[in-house]
């Protein structure tokens, strides 16, 4: 007989325990290996690249939860508060996500960054992206209560900058290979194995349960 | 003057009255995670608490019978899902056990 449940606590692993399968690090890490290859996609498939920049992580998350996840852990409906919080990001994701590729593509393409981009010794461009992904991210992870997002957040603020600066130095594809490649695979792996660890605690039922997918 | 005696059978007064469908260690455990989420799957439950689908049926059905819980059919998606709930009464219910457990606690 417990003292004292801390419910506070009860629902913060609740909600954590949803986010024990790995996906989102393998869909993160996924993204990061896309845009290490994307130099040499752009060369063999030009535009056509950021499809494969577009699409591989919210494929991942969408398809893996539906089908790998929910069917060995179920399904969940927190409080209000929790609900909000994820409206909150899907609504500034919605709006920010499409203006990324947007400026992805106009600066494929040679419109984007015109002036801009000699401001700060031409550093502005990839300054002003990383400093970005770092807020948008680590603000999605305080609101989300997931702290994966702020290593998420500096991987990739850091390594727009940095990206640029080895391109400077020792030229494309090298510059993102090593700078998202790694970190890429790295996350990768992790996610891969902690998906692993996830299907073998979490089997799929092999009783009849109502509505286990 | 309030003596050891008086103390102690208050004490015993206390846990006699506590809700005695709610004390069970694996019903308490059900009762505290819909208290703390808004609704949950069967799958869900069995996950959080350890226990089994039979197990877990039995005491779903008890709780449901005192109108503690209801099973409703949500929509999530497209697709009608069968869902568990914790009902006014039954979150009322755990918060006067609550009380009563942090009274009996704070008072030995």
């Amino acid at each position: 007989m417990k003292e004292n449940i801390n419910l506070k606590e009860l629902e913060k692993k609740a909600y954590q325990f949803t986010f024990k399968d790995g996906i989102y690090d393998i869909a993160w890490g996924a993204l990061l290996i896309s845009i290490a290859i994307a130099p040499i996609l752009r060369e063999i498939i030009y535009l056509g690249y950021i499809i494969f920049l577009v699409l591989p992580a919210p494929l991942i998350i969408i398809l893996g939860k539906k089908y790998i996840t929910t069917p060995r852990i179920g399904i969940v409906k927190f409080n209000k508060t929790r609900r909000k919080a994820q409206k909150r990001i899907k609504l500034i994701s919605s709006i920010l996500i499409p203006l990324s590729i947007l400026l992805v593509i106009l600066t494929a393409i040679g419109i984007f960054p015109g002036n801009l981009g000699a401001m700060l010794g031409g550093y502005a461009i990839p300054v002003g992206a990383g400093i970005f992904a770092i807020v948008f991210l680590c603000g999605a992870a305080y609101l989300i209560d997931f702290p994966h997002f702020y290593i998420y957040g500096i991987i990739i603020g850091l390594g727009i900058p940095v990206a640029d600066i080895l391109h400077n130095t020792i030229g494309p594809p090298l510059d993102n290979l090593l700078t998202f490649g790694i970190t890429g695979i790295i996350l990768l792996i992790f996610g891969v194995f902690t998906m692993s660890q996830f299907l073998q605690k979490y089997p799929i039922p092999k009783e009849e349960i109502p509505n286990a997918n | 003057m309030p003596t050891k005696e008086n103390k102690t059978t208050n004490d015993i007064q206390t846990l006699n009255s506590v809700d005695k469908l709610i004390h069970e260690p694996a019903r308490l455990n059900i009762m505290a995670h819909l208290y703390v989420i808004e609704s949950a799957d069967f799958l869900f439950m069995m996950r959080q608490t350890g226990l089994t689908f039979g197990n877990l049926s039995a005491h779903m059905s008890k709780l449901e019978t005192a109108g503690y819980i209801e099973i409703i059919k949500e929509f999530i998606g497209k697709k009608p899902h069968t869902m568990l709930k914790l009902t006014e009464k039954g979150k009322h219910a755990f918060d006067e056990y609550r009380k009563q457990m942090k009274q009996f606690f704070n008072e030995i």
